[in-house]
């Protein structure tokens, strides 16, 4: 049996790891609460956009831009965004099995540290890494996105796609893998979502005006959009991340307690079992005497 | 049949309801747009959207964005919006300033980060004017 004051040093330690667990559920808290509401408020935004391009590119068929073309797909650009820091349950692991489930030619982006590292690791084609701060600016996440549409552009990748937390509730996240580039399966996504959330919509069957014309009205909206697209999504990123930290601090207090509280009763029984043993031990000697 | 208006912005849906009426600043002009009109799919400006419901005229503010009509349901996408009874002037004007110092203070931002100030310091300005018009 463990003497008592090794019992009482285990129950100092365990203590103290509570201490710092509390405090990083309270900060991983606040910082959620901001993420989300980040995170929920740009989902209308974005899915009005989506819908208009869908407009847009299914009436428009003559309209050529390189966005929308499907090409044979020989390397796919993957972007895959993960937190800076750990201490987030399985947040980021389950991001690195839809990673590992990838076995044709990629190219990987980053953003968070924790992906580029494992990239790293794994010797897989990382070609660039981007740091982005909590707060999520948006001309951070601009410069990995300007970059990939860049490489899509020169044809070194065929494919932009984002492997991404999804934030679904405080409580469930899931590793999405979501293909952004190129647009052509956009409408059928969207009307795949729509009927999906039971929304139905009406088709105006009557040819659309576009002003000042198809081409320019696109040239500004499909970067834009793709831009707009990739920042929800690592916004959503960060508001899953925050949540999963939250959740994951919040079990390792209520863990801490419930071993504080075992050990609390062990010392005590072994505090206990010393005094008997005293006690037997005196009485024993004066009856010897 | 009236007409479904929502108006979202990055941070918010601004507003959502039927209109009788409304009015859009557009790249090519404003175009007012009524039940029934044909679809449409085209860039909006900084300036002022007026909206007519039950004869009443309400504005909003918008930055600039696209606008799609579709069967009856004008959704507007606009960098900001701000309805015209929210508007606090003294906020705005120090919005101004701020945008306007970044601006002169730093000539080395990159050419997208000045796009975006410019286009606060426009939404500020219509802000402010339609504020001024209408005391």
């Amino acid at each position: 049996m463990a003497s008592t004051r090794d019992i009482r040093r285990r129950i100092k330690s365990v203590k103290n790891t509570r201490q710092i667990t509390k405090a990083m559920e309270l900060v991983a808290a606040s910082k959620m609460k901001k993420a989300q509401q980040a995170a929920l408020a740009g989902r209308p935004y974005i899915q009005v956009m989506s819908e208009m391009l869908a407009a847009l590119s299914s009436r428009v068929t003559e309209l050529k831009h390189p966005f929308l073309d499907e090409r044979v797909v020989k390397t796919r650009g993957i972007l895959l965004v993960t937190s800076d820091k750990g201490l987030c349950g399985p947040l980021n692991a389950n991001l690195f099995k839809v990673v590992t489930e990838i076995k044709t030619p990629a190219k990987f982006f980053a953003i968070g540290r924790k992906g580029a590292q494992f990239l790293a690791r794994t010797h897989r084609d990382l070609v660039a890494d981007f740091v982005v701060q909590d707060r999520t600016p948006f001309s951070e996440v601009k410069v990995a996105v300007e970059l990939m549409v860049q490489k899509y552009l020169a044809g070194e990748i065929d494919t932009v796609e984002v492997i991404y937390p999804r934030f679904r509730n405080t409580l469930v996240q899931e590793a999405t893998l979501r293909p952004v580039l190129p647009l052509t399966s956009l409408s059928t996504f969207i009307s795949q979502a729509q009927s999906d959330a039971g929304i139905d919509v009406q088709r105006d069957t009557r040819d659309m005006i576009f002003e000042p014309s198809a081409t320019e009205v696109m040239e500004a909206l499909i970067p834009f959009y793709i831009n707009k697209h990739i920042y929800q999504l690592v916004l959503s990123a960060r508001a899953s991340e925050h949540s999963a930290r939250m959740v994951a601090m919040k079990t390792a207090k209520d863990n801490a307690n419930k071993l504080v509280g075992e050990l609390s009763l062990e010392y005590n029984k072994a505090r206990q079992a010393a005094i008997t043993q005293e006690i037997l031990e005196i009485a024993a000697a004066q009856f010897a005497a | 049949m009236p007409l479904i208006l929502e108006i979202v912005t990055p941070e918010a849906r601004v507003y959502s309801d039927t209109v009788d009426s409304v009015v859009v600043p557009t790249l090519t002009g404003e175009i007012g747009i009524l039940p029934g009109h044909i679809p449409l799919l085209t860039q909006v400006v900084s300036g002022e959207l007026r909206l007519m419901k039950d004869g009443k005229e309400n504005i909003l503010v918008v930055g600039k964005g696209f606008a799609q009509i579709e069967s009856d349901k004008v959704s507007i996408l606009a960098e900001h919006a701000i309805n015209e009874e929210k508007i606090d002037e003294k906020a705005v004007e120090q919005a101004l300033n701020r945008a306007q110092t970044e601006l002169t203070a730093s000539a080395h931002l990159d050419p997208a980060e000045q796009e975006l100030l410019h286009e606060l310091v426009r939404f500020a300005g219509i802000q402010l004017e339609l504020k001024r018009r209408k005391h």
